[in-house]
């Protein structure tokens, strides 16, 4: 950014002796509400179309497919109709509390944007601590909808935000301890530094460096799913439980804010362990112009991000919810035990092998494909079983 | 200084998202754990007792489809079986197998329904939307039988209202090829699942001898380890000539009588329909499927109870005629309204989230409660 | 104890498996919905079977005017007024009204018809902005009931309603079509 504007000034585009701070500032702004505006909230809108489309289709229904080509511009359609609507404050509820809630919540989910490394060069601020800055602000979330639950008045609505504040203090832990072994094994805290001690190459990933930083990924993408009120970890919002949770009074616009936030935490949940264990934007190096390498980085990011960003979508078709005791217990007796041993473990590894072991990131990414072509010959055989003609006529 | 904490009283319904229609209940919750729960019924009433006393014996036979709505041909069944006692109508072999086959397939719509709602409570939307799916082809089925698809009105007294279609045979026996090989995919999606399992195992136990005491029956009385089924026991129709097994609850994933029992006697209680359904249609008789019935029905005067094992279990039809072209008392003996009773007892103890699983694994429906 | 622990573990992860498994082929399958209304290949109601109970229907030409209809019908819907006419000594139909908002759609009424006049037809769009409008009433103007002809039907233009007629009553079982029932002592 500092460069960007540093050439801009030296042409003499702000004058001739310009107050240089003022124009980061703007600088920052504007870039701000690019990425804001014009990624962060389009793209929590397109998963909620993509969400609705892949359930669908696990359900056998079609899902959204009228507006725009497939029902692309389903979002949109939804977002408009969510603004239109009156905006709805109880009457017995605390209106600033309940008025100020979802913009707390949109606000923790605006502010990891700042750290997201889209490719080598196309980060807001590379902050030494980045990894640290974001699992920080992104607890923040808790705040919000612990207000909602609280500012309206309503039995349900607390339930779920006591439930939420319960859930995402208590998944910080095993979240927190998962970072650490993608820390340790690069040294640094900050988000580039993490992808640059990471190669473009599945083998030279950490997530199948050695078998502790395996699990490690998929410790914190169970937590980071229950942090995001993402199913089977959905208890403050149930929707069979609770009626719609902390979100039950809320309509219109502030409804769509807390939502627009659970889709779009999705991008950020998949952006940490794309960054800490698959190798971020890393891309081999096959051009001088830093203009295309930016670009392709900006694609290899996104393909991991919107892979997990599926994932996600795909466990919520498939599971269950848990209960809230088993939430705890899932959490304490077996996430954090094995997170502790991760990290110990990941230490213990670099003790012996400081420079990294040679064969080991080969027999993981064999186990792991030896997993997914499990996984493949299952969904054949399940593809199989059925019956396809009673399923491409409508009346039997 | 001392924190002083009191009783949450929450109240869910009648228009919560899981009360499968308009339940309510009373709770008295500390936290996250229910101190009780306390059933509120007759959100549903709609006296159907009373119309019988004056809508006749012929008449009667739609309203009966909205007792339980979701097991119509019982309910119909089990009408016309008490208008036969009454009038001493014997109802051709035909006509008993057309009873049967639609009960039994029924009961596999109505057992769908439940296994998928309770995947839907317990937080997962893709099992509900695949039950929904299988029990669409019945319906399209017996949409082909009846000419509707909820309110049946298939069954008359004397016999049914239609005789199988040309070709419906062959419609229904490959449905069935295609339904017997679903029940392992929908158990790898669900049933099996560790999550779905922890959430349904151990809660809402209930003891054979509560159970017995507590009046439940079906799959709810099977579930905690008790054989009893009106189709072996007190037999009627013709279904003393098939061979099939009564699933029984065996605590395989916890306790005996928990949801889980309830909920996988229900699983295997479609198979052995299934099994039902394909010696009915492969040994169905010729002859007719309706017996000569005066359009002005007037039985002798005397009272009946017949029994009729429906979906939700054991359903009772006692009419009292007094001779003349309407009856004189009608009552209705329906199995959720026991379960209702028992929700309390039961209830004590679990957390919020069980009362939906508790709710779903008895398998309530709000019209049968309330009638 | 760690066994159940470990076991735990694996039967989550194993079942969790399975059911990924089951949702994924899933995705490769074909929707089942049927896009009501607009984008199917035909309409709904022409692929429903013929005993679909849909809104109710009178073929004026060939309603005798029995009433039997009325008289079964539980719920009182519908409404027929058939006198007398002195000169030509034939029923004269004045009214049949059928308030569709009120009818449940049993099939109770068509069943007893002798010519299959009164039937339900496959269509079930019927929302209306008023409940007078939900009244169907099938007689304009007084006309004369339909009187079987001895022996098989001879009018060109009855014998087409009268067939369909026909073939609707006869999709329900006959009475006793073959044997009387036995009386039980």
């Amino acid at each position: 950014m500092q460069q960007l504007a540093d050439s801009l000034i030296a042409q003499g585009m702000f004058g001739a002796n310009p107050p240089r701070d003022l124009i980061y500032a703007l600088f920052i702004f504007v870039f701000s509400l690019i990425v804001f505006l014009g990624i962060a909230f389009p793209f929590a809108g397109i998963v909620s179309w993509v969400e609705r489309r892949v359930w669908a289709r696990m359900q056998s229904r079609c899902g959204p497919n009228r507006v725009g080509p497939n029902g692309f511009l389903q979002w949109l359609a939804d977002g408009l109709k969510h603004i239109c609507k009156e905006d709805l404050i109880p009457a017995d509820s605390d209106p600033a509390l309940f008025k100020f809630a979802p913009y707390l919540v949109i606000l923790a989910f605006t502010l990891p944007w700042a750290v997201m490394p889209f490719s080598s060069q196309l980060i807001l601020a590379d902050l030494n601590v980045g990894i640290l800055y974001m699992t920080s602000v992104t607890a923040l979330t808790v705040v919000g909808v612990l207000m909602a639950g609280w500012a309206s008045n309503d039995k349900w609505s607390l339930i779920g935000g006591i439930r939420s504040a319960a859930q995402i203090v208590s998944y910080e832990i095993p979240a927190g301890l998962s970072i650490f072994p993608a820390v340790l094994m690069a040294g640094t805290l900050s988000m580039q530094g993490i992808i640059k001690a990471q190669g473009w190459a599945p083998w030279t990933w950490f997530a199948f460096s050695n078998p502790f930083t395996f699990i490690a990924a998929n410790v914190l993408y169970i937590s980071a799913l229950a942090e995001g009120n993402r199913t089977p970890f959905d208890l403050p919002e149930a929707e069979s439980e609770l009626v719609a949770g902390f979100a039950t009074e809320y309509s219109g616009m502030r409804y769509l804010f807390f939502f627009a936030a659970e889709w779009g935490n999705l991008f950020i949940i998949g952006a940490i362990i794309t960054t800490l264990f698959l190798g971020g934007w890393q891309f081999p190096l096959i051009s001088n112009n830093a203009v295309v390498m930016n670009v392709l980085q900006l694609i290899t990011f996104n393909i991991k991000v919107l892979f997990l960003v599926f994932i996600s979508v795909w466990v919520r078709g498939t599971l269950p919810r848990v209960r809230i005791d088993q939430l705890m217990s899932l959490c304490w007796k077996y996430l954090v035990p094995i997170s502790f041993v991760d990290l110990v473990g990941t230490a213990a590894w670099i003790a012996i092998w400081p420079s990294g072991n040679s064969v080991a990131p080969w027999i993981m990414l064999a186990l792991f494909l030896a997993i997914v072509v499990t996984f493949l010959r299952r969904v054949l055989h399940y593809f199989r079983r059925s019956k396809m003609e009673l399923y491409l006529s409508p009346t039997i | 200084m001392s924190i002083r904490t009191e009783e949450m009283t929450l109240n869910m319904g009648p228009q919560h998202p899981s009360t499968h229609g308009v339940l309510r209940f009373v709770i008295k919750a500390d936290g996250e754990v229910m101190r009780e729960a306390i059933p509120d019924v007759g959100y549903l009433h709609r006296s159907i007792e009373k119309i019988a006393e004056k809508v006749g014996y012929h008449g009667f036979m739609p309203y009966t489809d909205r007792v339980d709505y979701v097991s119509a041909m019982f309910t119909n069944q089990g009408w016309a079986m008490a208008c036969e006692r009454l009038g001493g109508i014997v109802v051709p072999r035909r006509g008993e197998y057309c009873r049967v086959i639609a009960a039994e397939f029924n009961r596999i719509a109505s057992h769908l329904l439940s296994v998928g709602t309770m995947g839907m409570d317990i937080g997962a939307m893709t099992p509900f939307t695949h039950a929904i799916r299988e029990r669409e082809m019945i319906n399209d089925l017996i949409e082909e039988l009846c000419g509707a698809r909820l309110t049946f009105n298939y069954m008359r007294i004397g016999g049914v209202g239609w005789d199988l279609p040309p070709g419906w045979r062959e419609k229904a026996l490959a449905y069935l090829d295609h339904f017997d090989p679903i029940w392992e995919e929908y158990n790898a999606l669900i049933s099996y699942n560790k999550i779905y399992v922890e959430r349904l195992a151990n809660v809402g136990v209930i003891s054979t001898q509560d159970a017995i005491d507590y009046n439940l029956v079906g799959p709810n009385l099977r579930g905690s380890g008790f054989k009893w089924d009106i189709r072996k026991d007190i037999p009627y129709s013709v279904y003393p000539e098939f061979d099939f097994d009564v699933p029984v609850g065996t605590g395989e994933f916890g306790t005996l009588g928990d949801a889980m029992d309830r909920y996988m006697v229900r699983i295997r209680e479609m198979r052995e329909s299934s099994k039902i359904l394909r010696q009915a249609l492969n040994r169905i008789p010729d002859g007719p499927v309706l017996a000569k019935v005066p359009r002005n029905f007037k039985p002798k005067a005397g009272e009946c109870q017949v029994r009729v094992e429906s979906s939700r279990g054991d359903m009772g039809w006692y009419a009292v005629s007094d001779g003349s072209a309407y009856p004189w008392r009608v009552h209705v003996r329906t199995g959720s309204f026991a379960a209702m009773g028992m929700i309390n007892k039961l209830s004590r103890g679990l957390m919020i989230a069980d009362l939906v699983t508790l709710i779903a694994s008895l398998d309530v429906i709000a019209p049968e409660i309330d009638r | 104890m760690a066994k159940s622990y470990f076991g735990n573990i694996k039967d989550a992860i194993t079942t969790i498996f399975e059911g990924l498994a089951v949702t994924a082929s899933h995705l490769i399958r074909k929707p089942y919905t049927v896009q009501y209304p607009d984008r199917i290949p035909v309409r709904v109601q022409d692929t429903l079977p013929i005993r679909y109970r849909g809104i109710l229907e009178v073929d004026l030409d060939i309603c005798t005017g029995c009433l039997a209809c009325e008289r079964a019908c539980p719920i009182d819907c519908i409404v027929i007024v058939v006198e007398k006419d002195k000169q030509t000594r034939q029923m004269l139909i004045s009214q049949f009204d059928i308030d569709i908002a009120k009818c449940m759609y049993c099939g109770l009424c068509s069943e007893p018809c002798p010519t299959g006049s009164i039937h339900h037809t496959t269509e079930f769009e019927g929302a209306d902005f008023s409940l007078e409008s939900m009244i169907r009433r099938f007689v304009p103007e007084p006309i004369y009931a339909y009187k079987p002809a001895k022996g098989p039907e001879t009018d060109p233009r009855i014998i087409p309603i009268l067939n369909r007629g026909m073939r609707y009553v006869n999709e329900f079982a006959q009475p006793g079509s073959d044997k009387p029932a036995e009386k039980v002592a």
